[in-house]
C-alpha cells in the first residue's frame, strides 16, 4: 500500500468533481413542482453524475503514471470495480427517471412515452444502445461470470465501454437540460471528455510505443528456477530512465505467436540494472508453459513501471513476509534495502521455494536474517504465521515496517496475525490484485 | 452488499435533498403590467407578461381582456428549439387556451370545421356569426 | 327556394374615423351553406351576384346527387370528358395530381363510384373568392360549410381569425386561426359521422377527430384535408409536414393535439 496521501488526495478530486457536477444542475434549475418535476429532476441529476462518473472511470485506468505511483494499480483497480457498478445503477436509475418523469409531464403512459423517446428524441436511441452495452458489460465481470471465461476474453469484452461512452455522448448536448442552452457548459464537458481521451491515448497507446523504440527490450534469456517457476531476462538500453523502483511491476507482452495478444503484469524480482530486468512467473498451464519457451531476441513490449508497493525510507527496521509467488517483488527489495531486514519466506514444499541462493547470499552479505517456513499446516499442527510465531520470527515486530506480498488467502490471515501482534495498520504495507 | 445499500441510500437522500432544495425557490413570477394597445376596440386592454425564464427556453403571454373576461390569449414566445419544447408546446398551448374559449368571446369572423349540411348550419356557430351576432 | 340573409356590418378600421361597411350572405347551395363576407362595394359592382351563380353553376355540373349532372353522366359512363364541360378535365388533373401526391388517400372514385366532391367544394368557394377579387375586393371570407377562403383581413395588419370547431363539443371552438390571404380546411367527423372512407380499407377512417390544413389555395387544401385524415393519425403526421406551403392541425380521438411546425405562427389564441 502506497502513502495514505495519494489516494485520500484523488479522492477528494474525484469528490470536488461531483460536487462541481451537482452545482451544474443547481445553476441550470429553475424550480420544479410535481410528480413529473421531480422525476425529471432525479433524472437529470443522475444523468450528469453518470457522465461525469464514465469519465472517471476511464481516468482510474488510464494508467496515468503520477496517479499509478500515489494509489497503486490495485487501488485503482478496486475503484474502479466499485464505480463500474455505481455507475450502471446511475445511469439505469437516469433512464428510468427520465422516462417515468417525462411521461408524467406529457399526460401519456411510460410505454408510448418510452416510445416518443426512442423515435423522435436526438440520440436517444444511441444512448438506450449505450445502456445496454453497460449492462452487458456488467454482468459479464460479475465474478461469478468473470471466472468461467478467459482473462483476455474478459479484458477485451471490456472495450466495449469506450463504444457505450462515445454512443451515449451527444445525447447529453442533444436533450440534456443543463447543456441545451448554454454553450459554455457544453464547452467544458467537451473539454473533460477530450483531456480524458488525450490523456488514454498518450498514457495507454504512446508512451507504450516511445518506450519500446526508446528501450529496445528484448529476451535475453530464460532460467527454470523450479518445476513451476521460471524467471525471463529482459535485455534493452537505457533502463535507468525507467526509474523502475524494487517492488513494482511491469505489464509485459511478448511479441510472439500465441503471446502477442496477452499482456501481464509480473513484478521485477531483482534490481534493474540500466541492460537487464528479470521478472519471475510461477505458474502452470499453457501460458507458463509457453514463456518457458520464450526464445532469446524476441521482441518485448514493456508497459511500466507501476505499483505502489515500494520501500518506504522511514528508517526503521524492515519485514518482508512473503509467501509463496509472492516472493518476486519481495526478492527485489530484499537486495535493496538498507537497514536491519528480516524475511520470512512461507511455501508449502521446498519444492517451491525459489531463489534460495541469492537470498542466502544477500542476507550473508548484509547480515540480514531469513527464515524459511516450508510445510503444510498440518505439519506443524497450527498456523506458522500466528502473531505469537511472527513475534519470535521476528522480536520487535510491532516497531518495523512490514511488506507482505503472498496469495489473497494468506495476505488476509497475516494482516490479521500481525495487527495482533501489534503492528499498526499504517505500517503494514500489501499489494492486492483481487477484485 | 452492504456498501451497495449505503451507496443507494446516499444517492437517494442526496437527490431528496437538492429536489426539494429547487422544489420551495420561488419561480420567475410573470407580473402583468398592463399596456395601452392602440388596435384594440375600445372597452379591450392587452395585457403582456414578462418574460418568464424557464430552462428551457423563454416564455411569453399576452393576455386580452374585455369587461374583465379574457378574450384571447397570445403566446408570444415559447421554446421551440427542442423536440421536448415541441412535445410540450404541442398539447399545452392549444389545450390551455382552447379551454378558455367560446365563440362569442373569441371576436372570429369564421368558423371552420367538418362540413355541415344545410340543417346542420342553422345549429352551427358560422350561423351565429352570419346573422350578426 | 331557400331565402338568402344578408347583414349589413359595421367594421371600424384601426387608426381611421372612416368606416367600410361589410355586408353577410349566407347562400344555400351545394347542399351546404357558402357563407360570404364581402365590402358592400361587391354588392353594387355585382360580383357577389357573380360569385353565387357560379356556386350554383358548380352545383348543376359537379353534384352527383343530381342524376343530369355531368359527374353522374361521367360515373355511369354515359359521357366523355370532352363533352363536358372544360372545367372538368381541370378537376380530374388536380384530383389525379392530388391522389398522387398522397399516395392514393385522395381519390376521385372513392368505393369505385366517381365522385369528385372532396375536390370540387373547395375549388369551387376559391373561384368563388377569386371572383370577388377580380371586382376590385382587397378583404373578404367565403366559407363554404366549413372550409374557408380568406383575402387581406379584417383591418389593416390584421388578419381575419378563423375559429376551428371543437370535434367533440358543439358550439366551441378548439383554436383560433390568424389567416390572411390562405384558406383554411377541415376535415372531420364531427356534423356528418364517419363519412371519410380510407380508401384503402373501404370502411371509416378513424383515429383522428379533426384535421385541419391551412395554405394558399382552398382547392388543395380541401384535397389535402380529407387524405390526411383518410390516411390515420401516424401517417397523416408526416404527410402533411412534407407539404410544400401547407401546414395541418389535428386533434385526435383521444383529445391530444398535434400540429406541424410551419402552422405555429398561424395560431391566434
Amino acid at each position: 500500500m502506497a502513502t495514505a496521501v495519494g489516494p485520500r488526495a484523488l479522492l477528494a478530486a474525484i469528490a470536488a468533481g461531483a460536487v462541481a457536477v451537482l452545482a451544474l444542475w443547481w445553476h441550470s434549475t429553475l424550480s420544479l413542482a410535481g410528480l413529473g418535476g421531480w422525476l425529471t429532476g432525479a433524472g437529470e441529476i443522475l444523468g450528469l453524475l453518470a457522465g461525469y462518473a464514465v469519465v472517471v472511470l476511464v481516468l482510474l485506468m488510464a494508467r496515468i503514471r503520477p496517479i499509478e505511483r500515489a494509489v497503486g494499480a490495485d487501488q485503482l483497480a478496486r475503484w474502479h470495480a466499485m464505480g463500474g457498478r455505481y455507475v450502471i445503477g446511475l445511469i439505469s436509475g437516469h433512464a428510468l427517471a427520465i422516462t417515468w418523469g417525462y411521461a408524467v409531464t406529457a399526460h401519456t403512459n411510460p410505454v408510448s412515452e418510452t416510445a416518443t423517446l426512442l423515435t423522435t428524441y436526438p440520440d436517444v436511441l444511441m444512448a438506450t444502445i449505450a445502456w445496454f452495452l453497460l449492462l452487458g458489460v456488467g454482468a459479464v465481470s460479475a465474478r461469478a461470470v468473470r471466472r468461467r471465461m478467459s482473462y483476455e476474453t474478459w479484458y477485451y469484452l471490456h472495450f466495449y465501454t469506450y463504444l457505450a461512452i462515445a454512443l451515449a455522448f451527444s445525447h447529453q448536448f442533444a436533450v440534456g437540460a443543463s447543456f441545451t442552452g448554454s454553450l459554455v457548459t457544453r464547452f467544458w464537458w467537451s473539454a473533460l471528455y477530450l483531456v480524458v481521451a488525450a490523456l488514454v491515448l498518450w498514457y495507454r497507446i504512446a508512451v507504450p510505443v516511445r518506450d519500446f523504440a526508446r528501450h529496445q527490450f528484448r529476451v535475453a534469456g530464460v532460467r527454470q528456477e523450479s518445476p513451476h517457476t521460471v524467471s525471463i531476462y529482459v535485455k534493452g538500453r537505457h533502463l535507468k530512465e525507467l526509474a523502475a523502483e524494487p517492488g513494482q511491476f511491469f505489464r509485459w507482452r511478448f511479441l510472439t505467436r500465441g503471446l502477442w495478444w496477452q499482456s501481464h503484469p509480473y513484478s521485477l524480482s531483482a534490481v534493474p540494472s540500466d541492460e537487464l530486468m528479470r521478472i519471475t512467473v510461477q505458474g502452470i498451464g499453457d501460458h507458463s508453459a509457453a514463456l518457458a519457451r520464450l526464445r532469446p531476441g524476441t521482441r518485448v513490449l514493456a508497459e511500466g513501471p507501476f505499483g505502489a508497493f515500494t520501500p518506504v525510507r522511514t528508517g526503521r527496521s524492515v519485514l518482508l513476509l512473503a509467501g509463496g509467488v509472492g516472493i518476486t517483488p519481495l526478492r527485489a527489495m530484499f537486495a535493496a534495502l538498507s537497514g536491519t531486514v528480516t524475511l520470512i519466506y512461507r511455501a508449502s514444499t521446498w519444492q517451491d521455494i525459489v531463489f534460495q541462493s541469492e537470498l542466502d547470499a544477500i542476507a550473508e552479505a548484509r547480515g540480514a536474517t531469513v527464515h524459511y517456513v516450508v510445510g503444510s499446516r498440518r505439519d506443524f499442527g497450527a498456523d506458522p504465521l500466528s502473531a505469537t510465531a511472527l513475534r519470535q520470527l521476528a522480536p520487535g515486530l510491532h516497531r518495523m515496517d512490514v511488506y507482505l506480498c503472498g496469495p489473497p488467502g494468506m495476505t488476509g490471515s497475516a494482516v490479521t496475525a500481525l495487527t495482533q501482534a501489534g503492528v499498526p495498520r499504517r505500517r503494514i504495507h500489501y499489494e492486492s490484485f483481487e477484485f | 452488499m452492504r456498501r451497495a445499500i449505503l451507496a443507494v441510500t446516499a444517492t437517494v437522500a442526496g437527490l431528496v435533498a437538492l429536489l426539494s432544495f429547487k422544489t420551495h425557490s420561488s419561480s420567475e413570477r410573470t407580473v402583468a403590467s398592463p399596456e395601452p394597445s392602440a388596435s384594440l376596440p375600445p372597452g379591450e386592454r392587452a395585457i403582456t407578461g414578462n418574460v418568464a425564464n424557464t430552462a428551457y427556453g423563454p416564455v411569453q403571454v399576452q393576455v386580452v381582456v374585455a369587461t374583465s373576461k379574457i378574450v384571447k390569449v397570445n403566446v408570444l414566445e415559447q421554446p421551440q428549439s427542442t423536440s421536448r419544447d415541441l412535445q410540450i408546446g404541442q398539447f399545452a398551448f392549444p389545450k390551455l387556451i382552447g379551454e378558455t374559449l367560446s365563440a362569442q368571446s373569441a371576436r372570429i369572423d369564421s368558423v371552420s370545421g367538418a362540413t355541415y349540411t344545410s340543417g346542420g348550419y342553422i345549429k352551427s356557430l358560422q350561423s351565429a356569426l352570419d346573422n350578426g351576432a | 327556394m331557400v331565402p338568402r340573409t344578408t347583414v349589413p356590418s359595421a367594421t371600424p378600421s384601426a387608426g381611421a374615423s372612416a368606416v367600410t361597411v361589410r355586408v353577410r350572405h349566407a347562400e344555400h347551395v351545394m347542399g351546404t351553406v357558402v357563407s360570404f363576407d364581402v365590402p358592400v362595394s361587391a354588392r353594387h359592382d355585382g360580383s357577389l351576384d357573380a360569385a353565387i351563380r357560379w356556386l350554383h353553376w358548380v352545383d348543376r355540373v359537379f353534384s352527383p346527387y343530381r342524376a343530369d349532372s355531368d359527374v353522374s353522366l361521367l360515373a355511369r359512363a354515359e359521357v366523355t370528358v370532352e363533352a363536358c364541360a372544360p372545367e372538368m378535365a381541370e378537376v380530374l388533373a388536380a384530383c389525379a395530381f392530388v391522389r398522387d401526391l398522397s399516395g392514393g388517400y385522395f381519390t376521385a372514385t372513392p368505393g369505385g363510384q366517381f365522385d369528385p366532391s372532396g375536390y370540387v367544394k373547395g375549388w369551387a368557394v376559391e373561384r368563388a373568392a377569386a371572383l370577388l377579387a377580380g371586382a376590385g375586393s382587397a378583404d373578404h371570407v367565403v366559407n363554404g360549410g366549413g372550409d374557408v377562403q380568406c383575402a387581406g383581413g379584417r383591418g389593416p395588419n390584421e388578419p381575419w381569425r378563423v375559429g376551428i370547431a371543437d370535434p367533440f363539443r358543439p358550439g366551441r371552438l378548439a383554436l383560433v386561426v390568424a389567416a390572411s390571404d390562405c384558406a383554411v380546411a377541415t376535415s372531420g367527423t364531427a356534423e356528418r359521422g364517419s363519412h371519410i372512407i380510407d380508401p384503402h380499407t373501404g370502411r371509416p377512417a378513424s383515429g383522428l377527430a379533426s384535421l385541419t390544413i391551412v395554405g394558399p389555395s382552398l382547392a388543395l387544401a380541401d384535397a389535402y384535408a380529407t387524405a390526411a385524415f383518410a390516411m390515420g393519425p401516424a401517417r397523416a403526421r408526416d404527410w402533411t409536414a412534407s407539404l410544400d406551403g401547407y401546414a395541418a392541425f389535428a386533434i385526435t380521438g383521444t383529445g391530444a393535439t398535434w400540429h406541424t411546425p410551419g402552422f405555429a405562427r398561424h395560431i391566434a389564441v
